[in-house]
């Protein structure tokens, strides 16, 4: 066991985060303001990043990616999360894993463009219907002389505004229930599919939310992502890594950046002739943010080091979307306690921090979900999961 | 051309610097260290004259404690060719520095030697000129701009009340100043090429140099905190106030 870093893990976090904090923290406030990053800043940080090839690291080398392992993946998410969502995607990709299940002309037509960044990909699982329940899709995928005819609708697809294409869940046998769903690429602009409605939300400001329209959509085998009917298992083998990097990494990351400026905010403001950080109720507060923090953070090495391992922990990655998601939810709610009436004010980007950190409670799988699939795997003879030398 | 850079790691930029208890230095337990930012603008100008076709394999050297490798690291990350690291865990002045740094250049015959003005936690402003006087060459420091043509630099220095450009006889000794040039970050395809450029260890008896210091630190003190400020009821009053009290009109 080692948790000293490589010169190799120092410099890449030192890049990743003097680039968040010098070429894309100062763009946060007018996306804020406007709710959209203009176009022109949207191709200006890609291409800066592109060029330190910071964009799409979680994605092997043979595929054009950084070849990152999880845990190198990790280091860099959490300091992603120092940003906003919008920006991470610009400048760094969300170059989906499930992409390498692409085989053939899908490599060169969707997973290549995709690590590359000349296309923008969206995952279209969410419908009104059918959220945690990823198998509650109505969506229907059927066969027509050969074809796949693409039928149903979609909602809240981040990022769906500024993609170029989407992997839709639909089924494709319904006497099969989560055995008879696929996995489609479809791009836009194909005859039958048109995007709805932005839907505005509570944070994460400037990142479109979409709803997708599949009007007897016309696909062919080439649109098929990995094998028919094993569309929601190959989901589950890959975004777990997704939900580890970008729920509870970011997590982690923006819980870190809300306590740096807390405490530096405890030590600066004087009320009753001390610092703020001289009440021990305060330092309570401090103190306890600090330390869910960094338990959640070494969770979260671990839980990595294990994917590296070629484990599979699926019930700890559950434990770490609760933990982190629902421990930036604490420290965030503590930092505007501690910052007061200016944590509350729209001059500070504090009660920002606390609206964008709701969401990572509910979205890829809710709080509630995830503690189902950890009580689950303790109950069927999984005590790993908390007592490593269990029988 | 080789070029030669002298790293320094000292305390972050960031770091609010706390005094020791007992007023021996500053205190460096659990502080983050950094390559000194003016080396980090000299190893920017060397890489930027590799580039251009100047200056054809950059080494960049450090002196102190094995952590120092680090701060080699980051050079060759940013894009120095090699690194030499000279090992020892005293604390080294000054003097000592730029006499292991002779020893290196004699070795290693560059013909430009690129550092920083000043390191950012001694502010001494020292190595590069007795580095100078050390080798007897010319030295252009406090650069904000430097071309080098044939055996001639012409340098821009910042002086006090503005700019002044002198032409230098290469080889030489440059030292940067903040506005030379803006570092560039590591990529990752460069900070993983890095791993495999050579780093050689040295020791100053490699160099025939005694370290041990020649001064003493006394004691280390904060400033003085900033006094209270005052609130003037009229531009006369502050007029009167800036004339007969603070005496700067």
């Amino acid at each position: 066991m080692d948790f000293r870093f490589s010169d190799e893990q120092r410099m890449l976090v030192e890049t990743v985060r003097g680039f968040i904090a010098s070429e894309l923290a100062p763009l946060e406030d007018e996306i804020e303001q406007t709710g959209a990053l203009r176009p022109e800043l949207a191709r200006a940080v890609f291409e800066k990043s592109k060029a330190l090839g910071l964009y799409g690291m979680n994605i092997p080398e043979e595929h054009g990616g950084g070849g990152l392992s999880a845990l190198d993946t990790m280091l860099c998410e959490e300091q992603f999360g120092h940003t906003t969502d919008i920006l991470i995607r610009r400048a760094f990709g969300n170059v989906y894993e499930v992409l390498l299940a692409c085989q053939g002309p899908q490599v060169d037509r969707w997973l290549k463009p995709a690590v590359s960044g000349e296309r923008v990909c969206s995952i279209a699982f969410t419908e009104p219907g059918a959220g945690s329940d990823a198998a509650g899709i109505r969506t229907r995928a059927r066969r027509e002389n050969g074809k796949w005819i693409l039928s149903g609708m979609k909602h809240f697809i981040s990022d769906g505004a500024f993609s170029d294409f989407f992997v839709v869940t639909a089924i494709t046998d319904p006497d099969k229930g989560h055995r008879g769903i696929s996995m489609f690429l479809v791009d836009k602009g194909t005859k039958g599919f048109t995007v709805g409605r932005d839907q505005p939300m509570m944070g994460i400001r400037g990142t479109s939310h979409l709803e997708l329209h599949f009007d007897d959509v016309e696909l062919t085998d080439e649109h098929l992502l990995g094998v028919e009917g094993q569309g929601l298992k190959l989901a589950l083998s890959v975004l777990g890594r997704v939900r580890l990097a970008q729920v509870a990494a970011r997590s982690v990351g923006k819980a870190t950046k809300i306590l740096n400026m807390t405490v530096d905010y405890a030590n600066d403001r004087h009320q009753f002739g001390q610092s703020l950080g001289d009440f021990q109720m305060v330092q309570q507060m401090l103190a306890d943010s600090a330390i869910e923090i960094n338990a959640a953070r070494t969770a979260l090495w671990e839980c990595a080091d294990q994917i590296d391992s070629g484990l599979d922990p699926r019930a700890k990655i559950s434990m770490l979307k609760v933990q982190a998601s629902e421990t930036l939810g604490r420290v965030v709610d503590r930092s505007m306690q501690i910052f007061g009436g200016m944590g509350f004010s729209k001059d500070l980007p504090i009660e920002r921090y606390y609206r964008d950190a709701r969401i990572y409670r509910i979205f890829d799988g809710a709080s509630e979900i995830h503690r189902g699939v950890v009580a689950k795997a303790m109950l069927k003879g999984g005590k790993s999961v908390y007592d490593p030398w269990a029988a | 051309m080789k070029v030669l850079v002298p790293v320094k790691r000292v305390v972050d930029y960031n770091v609010k610097i706390r005094v020791k208890a007992d007023g021996s230095g500053v205190e460096l337990a659990n502080v983050k260290m950094s390559m000194n930012p003016f080396d980090e603008i000299a190893v920017e100008e060397a890489i930027r004259l590799k580039e251009a076709g100047v200056a054809t394999e950059i080494v960049a050297v450090s002196i102190g404690e094995q952590k120092c490798q680090e701060t080699i690291r980051t050079a060759l990350a940013m894009g120095a060719d090699r690194g030499i690291l000279v090992k020892t865990d005293d604390a080294v002045e000054p003097l000592a520095v730029a006499k292991i740094l002779k020893g290196i250049v004699d070795e290693e015959k560059p013909e430009l030697v690129i550092l920083g003005k000043q390191a950012i936690d001694d502010d001494a402003n020292q190595t590069g000129q007795m580095l100078a006087a050390l080798l007897g060459w010319s030295q252009g420091t406090f650069a904000s701009e430097v071309k080098i043509d044939g055996g001639k630099a012409t340098v821009t220095r910042e002086v006090d009340g503005g700019l002044q450009t002198i032409e230098i006889t290469m080889p030489a000794i440059v030292t940067t100043d903040l506005r030379l040039n803006e570092p560039r970050y590591a990529s990752l395809p460069n900070i993983m090429k890095a791993k495999k450029k050579p780093l050689d260890e040295k020791a100053p008896s490699d160099y025939g140099v005694d370290t041990a210091p020649r001064l003493k630190v006394l004691k280390t003190a904060e400033p003085e905190g900033r006094k209270a400020g005052v609130k003037v009821g009229s531009v006369a009053e502050l007029v009167d106030k800036l004339k007969n009290e603070a005496g700067v009109l």
